[in-house]
């Protein structure tokens, strides 16, 4: 019978990540939180898994289906940015704009910090890598 | 609280009987039967045609959106008739991000190791990311609805989507950026850091998470399973931080 087991550990781990979902909504819905209720699920779950000690097989496994059918799941909002029309081309420039060059200023911005602050003073220095 | 609960728990119920509902209906061209396989084979060309090209150029965002813009196009359906017919797809962005928390949780002793130095570099990454972008789109002269879909540029679309709800954005806008950003990074960000001379993995895995996401960290993956993990945690951290403080900075 380790197949019907499999199933309930499934059925299981689905039921906890739509259980965590909908309290999360509900949390942020009573004490009218400025956050998405997903998110304070996700980080109830964290939390409760952290307590827990270890991952439930069936949450694992339904986790890493889900996460693998994620450009799936979001395909429908994706496809409306060729429906997005009450922009004009100026927003359009100043959009792609902060996208490309932003995005490169913050990685180079962020890199540099976390060198600094990983490695220290001697952050210049090579050979520290390795110990992977 | 216990009457709270229930309404969240009705509200779930009564978006399933909508979806419900739209099986119900005759069959069109608008019917999820038709709607499901055009997203599910725009998907499924969208990954092969990444895995045969290996680009994130060609993220399965990417060729999967274009394939079902042309199905919409071919059958003649607008945007609003197309979001009906995949009522079964948003039904799961919640849980989706609710399993986010798994891959979070295997990372977190990756972090243990690198400790606090990490997490302030995480904190002020987290909150350069969209600043930066903003300023720039702001002194362009980029409308409101432009300078709120950047503030989400650098977060995993599942989060993003449920902020621009939040933020009352449009969700659509968001998603596009996420998906240009976390491109952008995940082709220029490797050559950039080492034109930067920085070679730890560790770091370029992290700044790949805070900065291009999910798109960044498979990336990372491809440089080496220690920064995959460093890129992964940042991803999921940068995610959670960003949907706690931004509704509070929008609002202020």
């Amino acid at each position: 019978m380790p197949q019907i087991k499999n199933v309930c550990h499934w059925l299981l781990g689905a039921a906890l990540l739509l259980l965590f979902d909908v309290a999360g909504r509900s949390l942020t819905a009573t004490f009218a939180l400025p956050i998405p209720g997903s998110v304070l699920g996700m980080l109830l779950l964290l939390l409760a898994l952290m307590l827990f000690g270890r991952v439930p097989s069936g949450l694992a496994i339904v986790s890493e289906q889900i996460l693998r059918l994620l450009v799936l799941i979001f395909l429908p909002a994706s496809v409306g940015i060729y429906f997005v029309r009450d922009l004009s081309n100026g927003d359009w420039l100043a959009l792609v704009a902060a996208m490309v060059i932003g995005t490169l200023i913050s990685f180079a911005l962020t890199a540099l910090m976390l060198q600094r602050l990983l490695l220290g003073r001697g952050g210049r220095r090579r050979g520290e890598r390795g110990e992977g | 609280m216990k009457a709270e609960s229930v309404s969240a728990w009705q509200q779930w119920l009564t978006q399933l009987q909508q979806v419900a509902a739209t099986f119900a209906e005759p069959l069109s061209v608008s019917h999820p039967l038709v709607i499901l396989p055009l997203n599910i084979l725009g998907f499924w060309f969208g990954l092969k045609i990444y895995r045969r090209a290996g680009t994130p150029i060609l993220h399965p965002v990417v060729g999967g959106s274009l394939l079902v813009l042309a199905g919409l196009l071919l059958l003649g359906l607008d945007f609003p008739a197309y979001q009906s017919g995949s009522g079964l797809l948003y039904l799961l962005l919640g849980p989706a991000v609710v399993a986010l928390a798994i891959p979070l949780k295997q990372n977190l002793q990756v972090v243990r190791r690198a400790g606090w130095p990490l997490m302030l570099g995480l904190l002020l990454g987290a909150v350069l990311a969209p600043l930066v972008a903003v300023v720039i789109a702001a002194l362009l002269g980029g409308s409101r609805t432009v300078l709120v879909a950047l503030t989400t540029k650098s977060v995993t679309t599942p989060v993003a989507l449920a902020l621009a709800q939040e933020l009352h954005g449009v969700q659509s806008l968001a998603a596009g950026v996420v998906a240009f950003t976390g491109i952008v990074g995940a082709v220029c960000g490797p050559g950039l850091l080492r034109m930067l001379g920085i070679s730890d993995e560790r770091v370029v895995g992290f700044s790949m998470g805070i900065n291009a996401h999910a798109i960044g960290t498979v990336r990372a993956l491809e440089i080496s399973a220690l920064c995959g993990a460093f890129s992964a945690l940042a991803m999921g951290l940068c995610g959670a931080l960003t949907a706690l403080l931004l509704p509070v900075l929008v609002t202020l």
